[in-house]
């Protein structure tokens, strides 16, 4: 982890309110693994009091990137980063997505949750390790990738301008309806808690491990404030304790196994 | 040293502490800064058995501040000695141990333990005042007869540093400063968060699980600084002063108020490094203001 001063490379609109901001920091760079997040100062004016935690969506060459919405004052600020701004992130922060040996991946992102699972797919890209990829959205102008089928990369619309109609699920049960050889699935995913409950059911009906990145509200990003809780599954109220109950996101996440908690 | 501070015979490097719950246990930003700079560092609450703190949501951002209601959430005393403990003890800086209760007993058996542990600590700071758990200490911080006994109570025990964490949130702080010196405080510190509560519209909820919550940042400065004053006004312990400090300035302002050390909290979150950058920037200012030591403008505000 450090706190560093990155340098702004690009950072535009890459679909509809989608933005990506490519970043110059060597060092995060050099630590990070997928899964991985940055804490970001979108603003120094004392008026705006919390970073903001966002997911590395790539790293290459000394260059991380992001991928947000602009939803408020905040994401406002950092949609305002001009090339060659001077921004500070500290990072890398949380843990990462589980090793993978023989299990096969589905990765799948809805919306800009869509982050972390990118950074992931680069990995197994460069291993050569085949894979699924979904990515869901409300409608046709969010997406930025090509839906690609004989590659493995389904798009979704819940208006079904393009790809598959319906959500993230649609597309999952579709892998799943195919003939195949395939037994041992492993879900990873991240996007809105919504979509990351509706895949937790759907991996605990059909018995697939499932890991998911979690966003929460958080301060300082590593383990200090104990802002950014996440109840566990195994809550056997023990009268007195610490992190048995509430994990937090920052350190024991922002990955979790989606049988260790609650709710996602 | 223009920011060196000799207060009841312990040096403090400078006056800028870091607060409770805004800065661990010091080890978790080892990779970000060198907190043997700080003046001290005040670690978060540690109560008598572990505690898992509240259902999220803990924490929302005001304008200028952010609410939160982590409940205390702390890995306990037996924990804390066995793990933090050792590590704190290797800090040159001054280490005060916060603690936090529910009644007389859970103080002084938490506090106890502490004194069994061979720490390096100055000294503790306790906190009455937590908003955020129900019976967390708070009725003793509204209570002066309450602030006086369990004052008096944790006296007998140590003869470290004693410094009471007031709350806002009272009708006058000055009886509840006084209750304190009378018991035996060595020192107050003044303010801990005041009660607040946001509401998020579209989901017709309070932004807090438990709804109320404590408001930090610069959106408390003002009402921490008058807080300081009234008790400088009726005290003659040293004051730590706490709310929204974010600047040099604003440290400044404090020790004019009444305060001889102050402590950052909120704005660590925002910059980790922000407690040195302070004190970098105190010194100019010292001989912007004409003093020979910074402790040397505390009280000396002019009235009109």
């Amino acid at each position: 982890m450090v706190n560093e001063v990155a340098t702004v490379i690009s950072n535009y609109e890459i679909a509809s309110n989608y933005w990506q901001a490519i970043l110059k920091a060597p060092e995060i760079s050099r630590q990070a693994k997928p899964g991985q997040f940055i804490n970001i100062l979108p603003i120094k004016s004392w008026s705006k009091m919390m970073r903001r935690p966002m997911s590395i969506a790539s790293n290459e060459h000394g260059n991380i990137s992001i991928i947000y919405k602009v939803i408020g004052e905040g994401t406002q600020y950092i949609s305002d980063w001009k090339e060659g701004s001077k921004v500070d992130i500290i990072g890398p922060l949380g843990n990462t997505w589980p090793e993978f040996k023989d299990e096969y991946p589905i990765l799948i992102g809805g919306g800009v949750g869509i982050a972390p699972i990118l950074y992931l797919q680069d990995k197994f890209s460069s291993e050569g390790l085949k894979h699924h990829l979904i990515m869901g959205a409300k409608t046709g102008s969010e997406h930025f990738l090509e839906h690609s089928p004989d590659e493995g990369l389904l798009l979704t619309t819940d208006d079904g301008t393009i790809g598959v109609k319906g959500t993230v699920i649609s597309a999952l049960e579709a892998i799943f309806h195919t003939p195949s050889d395939i037994r041992n699935y492993r879900i990873c995913a991240c996007g809105p808690s919504p979509m990351l409950n509706a895949i937790k059911l759907f991996a605990s009906d059909h018995s697939i491990e499932c890991f998911v990145a979690l966003e929460t509200m958080m301060a300082c990003g590593f383990g200090i404030c104990q802002g950014c809780s996440i109840e566990r599954e195994q809550n056997s109220d023990i009268g007195s304790s610490y992190r048995e109950k509430y994990s937090l996101a920052c350190i024991d996440g922002p990955v979790f196994q989606t049988n260790e908690i609650k709710n996602c | 040293m223009l920011t060196k501070i000799d207060l009841l015979n312990h040096t403090f490097k400078s006056p800028i502490l870091v607060a409770s719950g805004t800065f661990g246990y010091g080890d978790e930003v080892a990779g970000l800064i060198d907190v043997n700079q700080l003046g001290g560092i005040i670690t978060k609450s540690v109560t008598l058995d572990p505690r898992e703190g509240n259902a999220p949501p803990r924490i929302a951002e005001t304008s200028a501040g952010m609410l939160n209601s982590i409940g205390l959430a702390n890995l306990g005393v037996k924990e804390y000695c066995q793990t933090k403990l050792p590590q704190l003890n290797k800090l040159e800086t001054k280490v005060i141990i916060n603690i936090a209760g529910y009644e007389v007993d859970d103080y002084v058996k938490t506090l106890q333990i502490l004194e069994d542990h061979a720490g390096n600590h100055a000294g503790y700071e306790i906190n009455i005042s937590c908003p955020n758990v129900k019976s967390g200490g708070m009725q003793f911080g509204v209570d002066a007869v309450l602030t006086e006994s369990l004052t008096s109570e944790m006296r007998k025990h140590t003869k470290k540093l004693l410094i009471l964490k007031l709350s806002p949130n009272v009708t006058k702080i000055e009886d509840i400063a006084m209750a304190a010196e009378a018991g035996g405080a060595d020192m107050i510190s003044a303010i801990n968060t005041v009660v607040g509560m946001g509401i998020n519209i579209h989901k017709r909820k309070p932004v807090l699980n438990t709804v109320f919550g404590g408001l930090s940042g610069p959106a408390i400065k003002p009402i921490a600084l008058a807080n300081v004053h009234k008790i400088y006004k009726v005290v003659s312990v040293p004051i730590i002063g706490i709310g929204g400090i974010a600047t040099a300035e604003d440290v400044i302002e404090f020790i004019m108020a009444g305060a001889d050390l102050v402590q950052v909290g909120t704005a660590n979150f925002k910059d980790p490094s922000i407690g040195l950058k302070i004190t970098k920037g105190l010194e100019p200012l010292c001989k912007t203001l004409e003093v020979a030591n910074i402790h040397d403008l505390k009280g000396t505000l002019e009235y009109y």
